[in-house]
Formats: C-alpha cells, structure tokens, sequence
C-alpha cells in the first residue's frame, strides 16, 4: 500500500519535473529568441543610420561638386571679363578640390554600380569642363583675350558640359533619396517585427511562468493529499502491527498455556505410575522372602519361572519403569521451567561482564580446580544494558557446557572475550573441549537434542534455553566447532536493551 | 463428652490413584483416622457444609486439597472454605497438587491454606512429604484435645 503510494508520487514527481522544465525551456527559447531579435534590431538599425549618413554623405559629396563646379565656371567667365588674376585662383581651388570629391563619389557609390558609374561619367565631364576651363585661361594668358572670349561666346562647349554634369547630378541625388526611402520603409517594417517578437516571447515568458506556477500549485496539493493519505494509511498500519502484536501474545499465551497445562497435567498420571511402580517394589520384596523360604523349605514346590519372575524379572520391570518415568519427570519439569523463563519479565539495568562473569568463575571454582582447568577472562569487556540474570544464565550456561564438554586429552581452557560491533556486542566463549560434528551446529540448540557421545548426564535443555532467551533479548547465538578440537559460541546482543521480542507479561 | 473427638480426614482428589496411594502412606505412617473421599468439588463442598456428619455441623476435621477438579478449582473451594463468613474457616486445609508454580502456590497461602505440599512424582519424596502429614495431622490433633477438655 505505502509501496504503491510512494510509486504513484514518485512519477508525478518526474512528471511534474519534466514538465516544469519544458515550461522552462519553452520560456528560456521565447527569451532568446526576443534577444536575438534585439539583437538583429540594434544591427538593422546601424545599417540603416550607415544608410542615412551615406545618402548624405553622397548628397553632400554632389552639392560641393556642383558649387566647386559652378565657381570653377563663374570664375573663368570673370576673367574673361577682366582679367583679374583673384578670378583665377578663386578657378584653380575650385578645379583642384573637384577630383578629390569625384574621387570620393567614386568611393562611397562602390556598393551601387550604377551610381558608380554615374560619379565615373560626373569625373569624366568634370575632367573635360576643367581642360576646357584651363584652355580659355591659357589664350587669355597668351594675349588672346578676343580669342577666347570669341570662342566663349560663339562656341562654348562648356554649357552642354554644365548642362550633364547638373542632370548627372541631380540623377544620383534622386537615386539616393529614394534609396534612402526604400531604406526607411524596411526598417520601419523591421521596427514592428520587432515589436512583436518581443511582445509574442513576453507573452509566451507569461504563459510559461502561469503554468508553471499552476503546476506546482497542483503538485504542491496532490503532495499534500499523498501525505494525508500516508499518514492515515501510517496510523492503520499501526493499528494492523498492534494487532499482530496481540495475535502474537494471544498465540504465545497459548503455547505457555499449553506448556502448563501439558506438564502439570501429564505429571498427574506419572504420580500413579511411580508410586504405585514402588508399591509393587515393595510387594516383590514379601513375594522375593517367600520364594526363598519355599527353596530352602519345599523345594519341590518352587518353579523356576516363579523364581525368576521374583527374583529378577518383576526388579527389573520396576527398575525400567522408575528410569524412564523419573526421565519423563525430568523433561516435563524442562518444558516447565522453560515456559515459566519464557513468563519472566526481563528487566534490563547496565551489566559490568566482568564481575558477572568473575561471579560464574568462582562458582564453577571447585570443578575447574578439580579438573586443573582454568576460565580466562580477557579484559576490557564493553558495556551492556540487559536483563543480568538472564545475561548470567546464558554465559554460565555456555561455560558449564565448556567444563562439562571438555576433553579427556586436556584439561580444560575457557576463554570468554567481549567486543563491541556496530552497536552490538559479541561474547565468545571458546573452549579447547571436544568439539561439535558440523552437521550438529544447528541441531543442538534443539529443545532435548543433543551431540557427540552421550557421556555426561543431561536432557538437551541448557542451550535450547540459552537460544529462547538470546532471541528474547534481541541476539542470536551461534555455534563455531572443529570436532576434536574445541567450539567457540558467540553471543551476539545488542549493546542496550531494545525492550521484549514477543511477549512481555 | 467425655469422648475424644477424633479428627476426620476429607480428602478431595480426582485421582484414584493418588488417592490410594496417599491413603497407604497415611496409614503407613501410623495414623487411624478416618478417611472420607471425595472424586469431585461439588459432592465434597456439599458435605463440607450440609451434611450431619461433615465438619461445618460436627466435629474437627483436616482437608486434604487437590488443585485440579473434573467441576471447579480446587482453589474456589479453598477460597470457600476460607471465606470470612464460613463455619469451617479454621479447618486446616493441605493443598496436595503436582503444580510447584510459585503463583498458584502463593495464591494458595493468600486464601489461606494451612500447607501446601507438591506431589512428587519421586516416590521416596512422596512417601516423607506423606510421612510429614502424618506428623501434621498428630500435631493438629492437640488443640483439639484442648478444645475437648
């Protein structure tokens, strides 16, 4: 359920990502675009102001060099009259600054061949004009003032020469002009393209940041509401693991129950058996007299089955019947007292390893010294906080095991070493004993399982105990053994109490 | 009354068996006293109280208590026995079961049993825990004697 949920959110998650980036992008695309518009605008409008200052250039250009050109001709037409020499440098500047502005014209119409070729036929006339000019001043110079005013007044070639060069020019003003119209009406036309790129991008700029914005709105709510759901579906599943949790204690309850009923109640038939298994111990005992007073008495009456039946036979049954009854009394008294360790509330307080395990070392003090065996224990020990008697039933548990389990070879060596592991602490009990067969590593942790020769007295209790109270306190135990040569039990806990696994009562 | 009241002894056990065999060591310990039996709480709570010959209308008598009854507990009868109303609450009661949980033996003491003794599946311990009834039982039987003289 939360599973889903959290699937759920995660693609609209990558949804509403993605989505808020196209809206970006889309934005940042507007944006460009409208910049480089600008751009464009700010470059279209250089060439257009260029064009502006070219046309007036030119226009410029073609007004001196019609002035130059008139003044060139009013000078000489002066001199002719009276031959003052002011007449002929006033013509000589003006002759001498004209090609310079042909030159020019040439130059600033090179973009526009048929302006060009325009200012070529202006240099060109201007050119003849200035020649013809110089002649006339020449044959004045000579003397010839009749001459030249005669060849002024009756051919002058210089008027058709005026004439061009005045239509010439005025051709390439009103090119230009009109060029410069044309120009204006392109930048005008570009001005409003301009205008609206920038207002579709800044529209588009709106658009994209209002959707976005809608979308996180909508985001922000679905999220909301994910959460509320989450925390509904949080509170449920609580309800569902206390739930589980009494299912557990109920089901547990019953097994201690059951464990109750089933020893108190099997013990009640076993009273019968073994009391009335002595009665007939006792009885055997008259019945054994007898046979023996019959033997000694009449002989003759005395069978041999009847003999054997009271001498050994009926002994012997009793004999079994008292072993097997007193085991069953034995292991029902185990289920007993495991279910009553599993009724004891674990009260967790800080433990110091050391002095509880100096405390089991003095107690099994007598049997080590017995056996010339030793327990070692390696200081410094980690802390714990856990139920203590529990902690010391496990421990003497495991290092009676290591006694009890030695082997014949050796006396006995227990070493018990602590260390703190990522918030859990490991004690290992390691032994120079007999060892444990691989295939028993598991099996002997088994309520009345046991390994290896069955030498030493016990009902395969003691670790099936240790086992149900290491998993009580939160750890494990585990079983390390090369057979012959000893076995290692690590018990692993967490270094503080986490409170009860299972039951608490 | 010039005759010594002997005490009568009410045994409430199911088992016929541990009857038996608690009746044997009784009388293996020497003592003659009358033994009524009962197998169930109902018929025995009956005669503790109602009948003419039972402790609440005639004479001294010592209880004899098994835990585990086929029709209630064995502790509601104690619990009965014991009430601040009964006329049998100075009646000592031996709790007699094959429960040692210290709970249920607690509680017993609480409702005021006289002695709790655990049915020991040993049969040697059986007959001394017997044996020590026995011993009880003489010793019970003194105030007794008191009361009468």
């Amino acid at each position: 359920m939360r599973a889903r949920i959290g699937r759920t959110l995660r693609i609209t998650n990558e949804r509403v990502g993605r989505a808020v980036l196209v809206f970006m992008a889309i934005g940042f695309a507007a944006l460009i675009v409208a910049g480089a518009a600008a751009v464009n605008m700010v470059s279209r409008n250089q060439a257009h102001v260029d064009a502006v200052t070219h046309t007036y250039a030119v226009g410029n250009l073609l007004a001196e060099f019609q002035a130059y050109s008139e003044r060139a001709e009013t000078a000489r037409r002066g001199f002719l009259l009276d031959s003052q020499s002011d007449y002929l440098r006033t013509m000589s500047t003006a002759l001498n600054a004209l090609p310079t502005r042909t030159q020019a014209l040439i130059e600033l119409t090179s973009d526009n061949p048929a302006q060009q070729r325009r200012a070529r036929q202006l240099a060109d006339l201007s050119g003849q004009h200035g020649t013809l000019l110089r002649r006339t001043v020449a044959l004045v110079a000579r003397g010839d003032r009749d001459e030249a005013v005669l060849a002024f007044r009756d051919r002058d070639e210089g008027l058709p020469l005026i004439a061009a060069i005045r239509r010439i020019s005025a051709d390439m003003a009103a090119v230009e002009d009109q060029l410069l119209a044309e120009r204006e009406a392109g930048q005008r036309s570009s001005v409003a393209n301009f205008f609206i790129i920038v207002s579709v991008a800044g529209a588009l700029l709106v658009i994209m940041a209002m959707a976005s914005l809608l979308l996180m709105r909508r985001y922000g709510r679905d999220l909301n509401r994910s959460r509320d759901e989450l925390a509904l579906l949080n509170r449920g599943l609580e309800s569902a693991v206390a739930e589980r949790t009494a299912d557990l204690q109920r089901a547990n309850d019953e097994i201690q129950r059951f464990a109750y009923i089933v020893s108190h109640d099997l013990r009640s038939p076993l009273v019968n058996v073994m009391g009335f298994t002595a009665e007939l111990e006792a009885a055997t005992k008259p019945l054994a007299e007898l046979v023996d007073r019959v033997e000694a008495e009449a002989p003759a009456m005395l069978t041999e089955d009847a003999a054997n039946a009271a001498r050994e036979d009926l002994p012997e049954a009793a004999g079994f019947i008292r072993s097997s009854t007193q085991k069953m009394d034995r292991l029902i008294n185990a289920i007993l007292q495991l279910s009553r360790e599993g009724r004891r509330v674990l009260s967790p307080e800080p433990v110091d390893l050391v002095s509880l395990l100096d405390g089991i070392r003095d107690t099994l003090a007598h049997r080590t010294d017995e056996l010339d065996g030793e327990i070692r224990i390696v200081e410094p020990m980690p802390q714990l906080v856990h139920d203590r008697l529990a902690l010391e039933q496990i421990l003497a548990n495991l290092i009676e095991n290591a006694i009890k389990y030695r082997s014949p070879e050796r006396p006995p060596l227990v070493t018990i070493s602590a260390r703190k592991e990522r918030g859990r602490v490991i004690v290992d009990v390691a032994d120079n004993g007999r060892g444990i067969e691989a295939k028993d590593h598991q099996r002997i942790f088994d309520l009345f399982r046991r390994s290896g020769a069955q030498t030493e007295p016990g009902e395969g209790i003691g670790l099936a105990h240790v086992r149900a109270l290491a998993y009580r306190m939160g750890g494990t135990i585990e079983c390390a053994s090369e057979f012959g040569r000893g076995s290692t039990f690590s018990l692993s806990l967490p270094a503080t109490s986490q409170g009860e696994k299972g039951e608490a009562r | 009354m010039s005759e010594v009241q002997s005490v009568n002894i009410i045994m409430i056990e199911d088992d016929e068996g541990h009857a038996r065999l608690i009746e044997k060591n009784i009388r293996r310990a020497g003592i003659s006293n009358g033994i009524t039996h009962f197998l169930d709480g109902t018929r025995a709570l009956d005669y503790l109280f109602t009948a003419p010959h039972g402790p609440a209308l005639n004479g001294p008598a010592l209880i004899l208590l098994d835990l585990n009854l086929p029709d209630m507990s064995g502790t509601d009868i104690l619990g009965k026995i014991k009430a601040e109303d009964s006329p049998i609450k100075r009646t000592p009661v031996v709790v007699l079961t094959t429960t040692d949980d210290t709970r249920e033996i607690q509680r017993c003491y609480d409702l005021g049993c006289n002695v709790y003794i655990t049915k020991p599946v040993n049969y040697e311990s059986f007959a001394d825990a017997i044996r020590q009834l026995g011993l009880f039982l003489s010793v019970i039987q003194v105030p007794e004697t008191e009361a009468d003289a």
